[in-house]
């Protein structure tokens, strides 16, 4: 008997509910409840150590929750059917015997949850390699090893995918790769939640984001959102001819904001083309430096006080 | 199109079982030359030592005691065979943990007891296949070494097939106990260590306590060679029967605290 195994559901995915992971004194994660959609890439952002490896885990039923929990397809890890063929994970750089062929590793994962032999060959092919495939795992790079990890969460086809620093070790052109293939599967409908320390990566990958630091959640948010929060880029511009400098960039449509230094903060324009309105108009520059504000900052500026403290207890104990 | 489409998949209703987490454990045990490697060395080494034992018994064994046992000096050779059958258990699931496999096992077969179950009944099934298959090796082979030099005894002899057929299930046991210190352990070396130190020093610092009752007579080693292996019953020691159950017990005991605490804790 077979039954359709995507039933059109449009809700979450991945919920998290008040998950809560205690190593001793120590706490990894910290009441976390956040929830993953399908058909878009949520990145899982923060920085190294803020317990983003630690979620995933106890989201797979790896590591046991000490209190709070994580349902994947409405339903405990441990519960579902069919693991590989709903939920596909890259858990880390190296989940595989070094003694052990790539071919042979997908062929015991597809053993284990009556996956057809034909798709080693398939996920191998979407990888990169089936010509290695017969190597020792032992002997590939970290960028090799890297997509034998994605070919074991993509062997199942599964809906729901997690991928724990899925760019680390991969070459420029992998890592290329890797954005296109994340957007791929969640535009074939599928909930791919992708975790990273790299905002700017995950602004070129992701739709919606979960930011954490220290264990707690810190936004769930879009990258859209997200970059609003950043500041713009601006300009500083310190001018003696104030008055007629701040009609000058009205003009030139330009925002501005007077400073208490008495520089002047605009946007909208870039530094360059503010030194050419100054040429022409006549003006006098003191001073005009542009302001890199960007995502970098935003999150820094988001997750500065989870890791200040973090810092500050570890110097503590 | 990375992939097929959702809505159209399908799959059945039943779920994964018994058949897929063993048959995952036989492809993990066959992909690996360590494995081959180690029953080769289980083979090789246990017939090489009953030789070695019967071939210098025919040299020294002048003036034979009544009662000598030709069977149990044919399968002296399965001391060897204990230690290689164990380390292949111990690795089964060590080789897991410094490997970073676990993980991948776990998340393809989350049931953590069907997992360690799918193992005991690979290794279980492997062990006792190839140490049925040795002890009558040893048997023929060392009746060939020591016939016409010593009385020797055939299979239709009473006491003579039973004492082949339980050494040979006797590490099936052993493999599955060395599994069972392995889950518990984790770490290859630890675990080695432990089952070496459980079946081999046991015997012989039990014996060097020599209390009332011969505490000895209970260590795996020694329920193996005096009691399990033995035609002849001998004095002090435990039946073969209930010295089989011992090490039933030994190895349930070592597997029921392997699947607690393989349910409590982290992969």
């Amino acid at each position: 008997m077979f039954i359709a195994a995507a039933i059109p559901y449009l809700g979450p995915m991945i919920v998290v509910e008040g998950l809560t992971k205690r190593y001793g004194r120590t706490v990894a994660v910290d009441h976390l409840s956040f929830e993953v959609t399908p058909g878009v890439v949520t990145g899982f952002l923060g920085p190294n150590g803020s317990g983003k490896s630690t979620t995933m885990r106890m989201i797979m039923g790896l590591d046991n929750p000490t209190s709070g929990w994580a349902r994947v397809n409405g339903t405990t890890y441990a519960e579902l059917r069919w693991p590989l063929r709903e939920v596909g994970a890259l858990l880390d750089a190296k989940s595989f015997h070094p003694a052990r062929s790539a071919y042979d590793h997908l062929r015991f994962l597809a053993k284990s949850n009556d996956i057809p032999r034909a798709r080693i060959d398939e996920v191998l092919e979407i990888v990169g390699l089936s010509e290695v495939a017969g190597q020792r795992a032992g002997k590939y790079s970290l960028g090799m090893g890297q997509r034998l990890g994605i070919a074991s969460a993509l062997l199942g086809d599964p809906g729901v995918l997690l991928f724990d620093e899925p760019i680390n070790g991969l070459d420029p052109e992998g890592i290329r790769w890797a954005r296109y293939l994340l957007r791929d599967l969640a535009a074939e409908g599928r909930t791919v939640f992708v975790s990273s320390h790299l905002i700017n990566e995950m602004s070129l990958t992701a739709e919606r984001l979960v930011v954490i630091g220290r264990g707690s959640l810190i936004a769930e948010t879009s990258v859209s959102e997200f970059a609003a929060r950043a500041s713009l880029d601006a300009v500083r511009l310190v001018t003696p001819m104030t008055a007629l400098f701040l009609a000058a960039l009205d003009d030139a449509g330009a925002v501005t904001r007077m400073e208490d230094d008495g520089a002047i903060t605009a946007t909208g324009l870039s530094a360059a083309q503010i030194g050419d309105l100054a040429t022409d108009r006549c003006l006098t520059v003191h001073e005009l430096s542009p302001l890199r504000g960007s995502l970098e900052d935003a999150f820094m500026e988001l997750t500065h006080s989870a890791v200040e403290f973090e810092a500050h207890s570890h110097s503590v104990s | 199109m990375v992939m097929t489409n959702l809505a159209t998949r399908q799959m059945p209703v039943s779920g994964y079982g018994t058949r897929q987490a063993v048959g995952a454990e036989l492809t993990k045990l066959r992909s690996i030359r360590s494995t081959g490697r180690t029953l080769f060395a289980t083979v090789a080494g246990t017939l090489l030592v009953t030789i070695l034992a019967t071939n210098s018994f025919h040299h020294h064994g002048r003036g034979l005691a009544r009662g000598f046992d030709s069977t149990n000096q044919s399968l002296t050779g399965m001391a060897i065979g204990s230690l290689a059958i164990g380390v292949l258990g111990v690795l089964m699931i060590t080789g897991e943990y410094s490997s970073g496999t676990i993980r991948s096992s776990l998340a393809a077969t989350p049931r953590r007891p069907l997992f360690l179950g799918a193992k005991v009944a690979v290794i279980g099934a492997i062990s006792l296949v190839v140490g049925e298959i040795l002890t009558f090796a040893c048997f023929f082979t060392g009746r060939a070494i020591l016939s016409g030099r010593a009385p020797v005894a055939s299979l239709g002899q009473p006491g003579v097939l039973r004492a082949v057929l339980l050494t040979g299930a006797f590490l099936a046991l052993l493999g599955m106990f060395g599994l069972g210190l392995g889950v518990i352990i984790r770490n290859t070396a630890g675990a080695i260590a432990a089952y070496v130190g459980v079946v081999f020093l046991l015997p012989v610092l039990l014996q060097t306590l020599n209390g009332d009752g011969n505490p000895g007579r209970f260590a795996p080693l020694a329920i193996l060679a005096n009691s399990v292996a033995a035609v002849v019953p001998q004095s002090g020691q435990l039946p073969a029967t209930t010295g089989f159950l011992f090490m039933a017990l030994y190895c349930a005991l070592a597997l029921g605290i392997g699947v607690a605490v393989l349910g409590r804790r982290d992969a």
